[in-house]
């Protein structure tokens, strides 16, 4: 989207957030490699070229900029209007990503302020404010982020490599396919096995459990957090973090239509998904049917 | 009257200090306040009560886990009786202590080492709060803002895999403990009570705090000398007036008050303000040397980042003996039946920065209403002259040229958290 930059200064700012995208980011394991090829002009928690507040009073060449939180109008850092800031910076900027579901599409802190949104959106809804710099917009939302989502859009743009975006200007490499993909459970869910209980490795969280996976985009059981696991993998059922819906209501329970999810699958027709899971069900697995690990997986005896 | 306005920076969000200094050029009043302010309380109203594991770790970027947490404990003592096993109280405990851990690393490193003229150390602060993240990941799929403990347990099955993934990665938070921190056996904490011998060893903490005393700062930032603690398992609940203990305190004698011009509000017990956090931690556990610097240099800042960072190594030590005693066999979650469709409760939790207080009350099945309250309301909740709040107290009576900053946040001023 951008030509090979020629310097590589960020510029971190944050809105309404809780900060838990740039302590996500903190936690890439090579971050000290990105540290050494670039420069944070602010970042809210590592040493910075400058102090927020002279950010703020001062307009200073940046090539990238990335927004943390939801934009609120309102909100006033020092006397000045955080959005008067970022509407500054992102003019200056050449590419401006916003980092977590806050930033994108409004998230948690625009449930309780109707003036708050995301950079482009509010929810699903596309707004104005910001239309003239949707060309050099890239949106990354989950909350938070994932680390590396935020470390490989960043080298993907200083490298100069093209960025397939999609219509929320999402890197589809990224969020082109669901959280769903890569579960461990997936086994559980091609054949609709429900029988779910909390604790346990065996069964899929779609059927009762309020999995969002099969509808959410985004890499969570591809790309591992911190490296090792998953929320689904580990047992809770995806809530659906990347959506513009987030946060959406019973998150803990899969609403149903006469017995069927009435979510269906990103992109799935709903008849198409009835006669699946339909198909599937009607025989029953002996291999799904009881748990494969015994109880506390009884390999370790007590200490 | 000479007054000043700071813009502090960096304290999870931000937050202005007003000062007015009197003739002698020292503080007469400070005024901290928080600009902002996310209602996540009224998010809350009307939803599921299980909705709160999801909406509440999003209080606060570093300290996600105590507000599960609490959140979970809230909502559990809603029930008329909840069952849950040793194994899921252990993994709750291993994972909130860790993050403890990964929040002392980063504050020392990246807040208090820089404020004594130390060249910010990014990958000491990072390597560890980082191993820590993964070994909490382990047992609860992500972090930061993971949702596993829910009433009557936790999600995840804890296999010998997880088991092997975590332990692997305490051992080398031990391994950096001594690195970079003190070169000294975490269980040397347990006895030692001499500063000097503290002060001997390599590291940085012990370079920190010598810096301290090199500049005269030792005395700096004393405030009330009460503590309160409402959260055990690391630790130990009570109130400390100075070293007098009384272990007898209840959450309903805490008050919430509004301050003016602030969107933060302060919070007293019986009427009176209590400083949270390590320090009082370790003054009720009467941690050794901690008693030292506190026999020495009162509740200063000296003895309040000492307190913090000696955190480090014992909940090492009790991560490592909660680990021995976790019995696989258990089950990770008991069904702990249909939520109630009326009913309070309350869940506290000892956060990094302190005691970390959920209420909720539940009707026709939904939430009604949620109050947080959080540490940096107890220690920086202002007040007026002649009540001042923690900080407040800590601040008046320095010199422009005193270490007004690290005075400030050797609380660890945590905006976000303030600002719910
Ligand atoms: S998107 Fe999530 S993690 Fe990021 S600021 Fe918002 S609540 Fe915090
Ligand atoms: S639990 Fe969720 S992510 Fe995992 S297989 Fe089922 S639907 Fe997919």
């Amino acid at each position: 989207m951008v030509e090979k930059l020629q310097q590589n200064r960020i510029l971190w700012l944050s809105s309404l957030t809780c900060n838990g995208n740039s302590h996500s980011l903190l936690n890439h394991p090579n971050l000290d490699l990105l540290l050494q090829n670039i420069q944070f002009l602010y970042h809210p928690l590592l040493p910075s070229r400058y102090r927020l507040k002279e950010v703020i009073q001062n307009s200073y060449e940046c090539e990238i900029l990335v927004i943390e939180g939801s934009i609120d109008p309102t909100l006033k850092i020092n006397g000045v209007k955080m959005i008067d800031v970022i509407t500054r910076y992102s003019s200056i900027a050449e590419v401006v990503i916003t980092a977590g579901t806050c930033s994108t599409f409004g998230g948690i802190f625009s449930r309780s302020n109707e003036k708050a949104s995301g950079l482009h959106f509010r929810e699903e809804k596309r707004t104005e404010d910001f239309k003239n710099i949707w060309q050099k917009s890239i949106s990354l939302p989950g909350c938070p982020v994932h680390p590396d989502l935020i470390f490989k859009t960043i080298q993907m743009i200083l490298k100069g490599l093209y960025i397939d975006l999609d219509e929320c200007r999402r890197p589809k490499i990224f969020y082109g396919w669901t959280v769903h993909d890569g579960c461990n459970r997936n086994e559980y869910y091609e054949y609709k096995i429900g029988h779910h209980r909390f604790g346990e490795m065996e069964g899929c969280m779609f059927i009762d459990h309020g999995c969002r996976a099969p509808f959410t985009r985004g890499s969570c059981n591809k790309i591992l957090w911190n490296g090792i696991n998953s929320k689904t993998r580990a047992g809770q059922p995806c809530s659906g973090c990347t959506e513009p819906d987030f946060p959406a209501f019973n998150l803990w329970e899969t609403k149903k239509h006469m017995g069927i999810p009435a979510h269906a699958p990103l992109g799935v027709p709903k008849r198409a998904y009835i006669s699946i899971a339909g198909v599937a069900k009607a025989f029953k697995i002996e291999r799904f049917e009881k748990r494969i690990l015994k109880k506390g997986s009884a390999v370790e005896k007590k200490h | 009257m000479k007054k000043s306005i700071e813009l502090i920076e960096k304290i999870e969000g931000e937050a202005e200090l007003h000062c007015a200094y009197g003739t002698d050029g020292r503080v007469v009043d400070a005024q901290i306040q928080f600009t902002s302010a996310r209602n996540i309380e009224k998010i809350l109203q009307g939803r599921d009560p299980k909705d709160a594991l999801i909406i509440n770790p999003r209080v606060c970027g570093i300290c996600n886990h105590a507000h599960l947490i609490a959140t979970v404990r809230a909502l559990e003592a809603c029930y008329k009786s909840v069952k849950i096993s040793q194994k899921s109280q252990i993994c709750r405990e291993v994972t909130l202590s860790l993050e403890l851990i990964q929040s002392h690393f980063k504050w020392f490193y990246l807040t208090i080492m820089p404020l004594l003229g130390f060249k910010p150390a990014i990958e000491k602060a990072l390597k560890p709060s980082r191993i820590a993240a993964e070994a909490i990941a382990a047992f609860a799929g992500q972090y930061p803002h993971n949702s596993y403990a829910i009433a009557g347990g936790i999600v995840s099955d804890i296999t010998p895999i997880e088991l092997i993934n975590a332990k692997e990665r305490i051992e080398a938070l031990k391994k950096l403990f001594k690195e970079s921190l003190i070169d000294a056996d975490p269980a040397l904490f347990k006895e030692c009570d001499k500063i000097e011998t503290m002060l001997k060893h390599r590291g940085d903490m012990p370079l920190a705090m010598a810096k301290i005393i090199e500049n005269g700062w030792q005395m700096m930032g004393k405030s009330e000398d009460r503590f309160i603690v409402f959260a055990e398992g690391a630790f130990k609940k009570g109130k400390s007036i100075g070293t007098r203990v009384s272990t007898n305190i209840s959450t309903g004698h805490i008050k919430e008050e509004s301050i003016k011009r602030s969107l933060a509000k302060r919070v007293l017990y019986k009427d009176r303000g209590y400083e949270v956090g390590p320090l009082a931690r370790a003054m009720l556990m009467k941690t050794a040397l901690i008693k030292e610097s506190h026999r020495k240099y009162a509740d200063s800042i000296f003895s309040r980042i000492l307190a913090r960072v000696c955190e480090i190594p014992q909940l090492i030590i009790y991560i490592e003996s909660l680990l021995h005693r976790l019995d696989l066999s258990e089950e990770s979650w008991i069904d702990p039946g249909e939520f109630p469709k009326r009913a309070v409760g309350a869940g506290v939790v000892e956060a990094a920065r302190g005691s970390l207080v959920h209420k909720v009350e539940i009707e026709e099945g939904v939430i009604k209403e949620y109050n947080i309250i959080t540490p940096t309301q107890w220690n920086l909740g202002s007040g007026d002259i002649e009540k001042p709040g923690i900080a407040q107290k800590a601040l008046i009576g320095l010199k422009n040229s005193d270490p007004i900053e690290l005075v400030l946040k050797s609380f660890d001023v945590c905006s976000v958290c303030t600002t719910h």
